[in-house]
């Protein structure tokens, strides 16, 4: 801690003590209690600027110039373009072809997410399961697993020769594609394997928000005649109402911004199917089109924005 | 994603520094003159950035040199090459640059670009001891800047038994013999007669001999030129083995070398690395069931040549002591000796003489096929272009793309790209 915090915060107990209608006391304690809060402030509001805010406002100006790798030491070189780096990114079909993968990643993956995690979480609380915490337990794992791990497992999951996959469904007679080598099942197969992986953690967010509802209300619907899916629909599912929202939210910005599982199961492959709009931007700045990566990231934000407030719309709170 | 958002940190205070300065890209050719080099010993501390094997390998190796000059110090920085270059460029821009760094040879034009390396000091550095592919891909605008320091070029591997049962005892020598052993291995019992990479990163290093060998020239002096009929009859030529099912479209990662020593494949294009992964795998013996010939030839028999090379950075604090490194690890006894300790082929010609690689028939094979090698452009933007190509490459195989519209596909996305200049 810094030397001025902890003057300031000794100081506090010598004040004189406070007398009612005494204004020149008041503002002096008024001004000393804004300055105990700016000092206790300080160290994250510095870091904050310097680490965060400034490279966001620096990206942002950065997006509507033409600024490449090789004019790192040469700034003269750097030109304003407008939105030129904007409209680019509309005629250049990588990108195009990303977004429209990510979308599928999002319209396809946070449902799929959401009801996974739903499912396990009412299935945890409900009773139905025995060895709750084991459960628990397992189907968290996946999220604080990491992706490389995860991948060479899932890479021999679905490997078309020798994978489990395809072994078992060879079993029954059908011959398993190439999961992840071919265009048509490489993006769903990483979305699975997406929503897989990132289901516990909203799992165990509803499991709280499950153990909130009140049991009395189960027992009066109970006694109207409300039988299991009645009451999941008509009790659990409004009162879940804020945790599912913001279960959507970050579901929504997750995929949104899904970059790992391409990344390291397909590198953005067949033939660009799984190129998510991050990858894209992250290809971007590896060749040294700073400004260009810089505008594409600005769009993905404000897709993110947009869909946030989609979501608000759609689940918020109605009244 | 933290690595995308430290990228982002770094450029960013950059720009917030450059924006207040203005405009004006001017061309990007500063007339770099290259300075001599002091004679005598090396001194004072050496930074030195590697990457992947070699960078975990120098730092002892480095240990000989300090021997031979007691005045300086060798420190070793061994570097991910997942990181390798935007560390690089971090450091580029924050001018917190190593005195000498490995440059993958295909970044060549893009540092060269920033004007952060150093122009190779020429009473220092003889260009001729050099195999010639190598030294381009030092040279950018007709300046070099850095040394060759290994190479790697792409051979034919291809089974002796199954060569042999086919009718190509010492393996193909042009297109045609190529494709027809190809057609009598896999009638012979072999799943695949061949394997070629069916696009993905990379794959313009085993498409780009083809259309060497066949005269295709992918860049002039004023930027790129893919739509040529040469390069149209290569991919052509590339695409058939896909079409007529004699290379598998795809193949998961690492299945190559043990379909190769059970005989499911037949032949496939590489780099030297594969002799020992093979030796590795195949087991005792499986030595002698495998060959290497230099690329099957069309109108010549070019292949491709990567590796890295070491440059030093103008805003190195010790820039005579680094070039005196430099020097050092291109002296041909000592490339010699480096190939011993890593593996990397010599980039030097003279380090072939020696025993330890002329005695070897498969080394020696690569040692002439880089005698005929090309490398890629050095323009800034070679590695975008590269990207692009490999995705047409990935069309072309597995959806069938017309050669001739990947050619232009290609040219056009190169285009719009530009040089960088």
């Amino acid at each position: 801690m810094s030397g001025p915090t902890t003057t300031v915060v000794d100081a506090k107990p010598a004040a004189p003590p406070r007398k009612v209608g005494d204004r020149p006391a008041k503002r002096a304690s008024k001004w000393r209690r804004a300055v105990t809060g700016w000092a206790f402030a300080t160290p994250f509001t510095a870091l904050f600027l310097v680490f965060m805010a400034l490279p966001v406002v620096a990206s942002l100006a950065m997006s509507v110039t033409d600024l490449r790798s090789t004019d790192l030491r040469n700034p003269l070189a750097v030109n304003f373009v407008g939105l030129d780096n904007y409209t680019r990114l509309f005629g250049d079909e990588l990108f195009v072809r990303s977004a429209a993968n990510t979308l599928v990643f999002v319209v396809v993956g946070v449902p799929l997410t959401m009801v996974l995690a739903l499912a396990a979480a009412s299935a945890l609380n409900s009773g139905l399961i025995r060895f709750r915490a084991l459960f628990r337990v397992g189907f968290y794992l996946p999220v604080v697993t990491s992706i490389v791990a995860i991948a060479v497992v899932w890479r021999f999951l679905l490997d078309p020769e020798a994978g489990l996959v395809n072994n078992l469904l060879r079993l029954v007679g059908v011959d398993g594609p190439a999961w992840l080598g071919n265009t048509d099942t490489a993006l769903p197969s990483l979305i699975v394997m997406a929503a897989w992986r990132n289901f516990g953690f909203l799992m165990v967010i509803f499991l709280a928000g499950l153990q909130g509802i009140p049991q009395h209300l189960y027992e009066a619907a109970t006694l109207d005649g409300a039988g299991r899916w009645q009451q999941f629909r008509n009790v659990t599912v409004p009162l879940l109402r804020p945790t599912l929202l913001f279960g959507a939210v970050v579901t929504g910005i997750g995929f949104l911004q899904v970059f790992e599982e391409p990344f390291v199961m397909t590198q953005g492959g067949p033939l660009s199917s799984t190129l998510s709009v991050s990858y894209h931007i992250y290809n971007q700045f590896g060749f040294g089109n700073y400004g260009y990566a810089a505008a594409a990231s600005y769009v993905l934000f404000v897709a993110i924005v947009a869909l946030s407030v989609l979501q608000f719309r759609l689940l918020g709170e109605r009244d | 994603m933290i690595r995308k958002r430290r990228t982002a940190t770094a450029v960013a205070v950059a720009v917030a520094v450059t924006l207040a300065a203005g405009c004006g890209r001017d061309s990007a050719g500063t007339d770099d003159e290259a300075r001599s080099v002091a004679q005598g010993q090396a001194t004072g501390d050496i930074t030195v950035w590697a990457m992947g094997t070699e960078g975990e390998k120098l730092g002892a190796f480095a240990q000989e040199f300090m021997t031979e000059n007691p005045g300086a110090r060798v420190n070793v920085t061994a570097v991910p090459w997942d990181a390798a270059h935007q560390k690089l460029a971090s450091a580029i821009a924050a001018k917190q640059t190593p005195d000498v760094s490995m440059i993958g040879t295909t970044w060549q034009g893009e540092f060269a670009g920033t004007g952060a390396l150093d122009p190779t000091p020429t009473d220092l550095i003889r260009e001729d001891a050099f195999f010639p592919g190598a030294w381009d891909t030092t040279v950018v605008n007709d300046t070099a800047y850095g040394v060759p320091w290994y190479v790697e070029t792409r051979v034919l591997y291809y089974r002796k038994d199954l060569a042999a049962a086919a009718g190509f005892p010492t393996g193909p020598a042009n297109w045609d013999e190529l494709k027809a052993m190809a057609k009598a291995m896999q009638a012979g019992g072999a799943q695949w007669g061949i394997n070629l990479q069916p696009g993905k990163t990379g794959s313009w290093q085993t498409v780009l001999p083809f259309a060497w060998s066949n005269g295709a020239n992918i860049a002039g002096d004023d930027g790129y030129t893919f739509d040529s009929p040469e390069m149209t009859e290569a991919l052509a030529y590339y695409q058939s083995y896909f079409t007529e099912r004699l290379a598998p479209t795809e193949l998961a990662e690492g299945a190559l070398e043990p379909a190769f020593v059970r005989g499911d494949i037949g032949a496939f294009v590489s780099g030297p690395w594969h002799v020992g992964l093979l030796n590795e795998q195949g087991g005792a013996g499986f030595a002698d069931k495998f060959g290497v010939v230099p690329m099957p030839a069309k109108k010549s028999a070019t292949s491709f040549i990567g590796g890295s090379n070491l440059a030093v950075f103008k805003d190195a604090k010790n820039r005579d002591g680094a070039w005196k490194f430099i020097e050092w690890l291109s002296r041909p006894e000592v490339q010699v000796r480096w190939y011993a300790a890593s593996a990397a082929l010599p980039a030097v010609q003279a380090a072939w003489q020696d025993a330890s690689l002329s005695g070897d028939a498969n080394l020696k094979v690569f040692g002439d096929q880089l005698a005929d090698v090309k490398a890629p452009p050095t323009f800034q933007t070679w590695e975008q272009v590269a990207a692009a190509f490999d995705i047409e490459v990935e069309k072309l195989a597995k959806s069938g793309e017309d050669p001739a519209t990947v050619a232009r596909t290609v040219q056009d996305r190169a285009a719009s790209i530009g040089t960088g200049r």
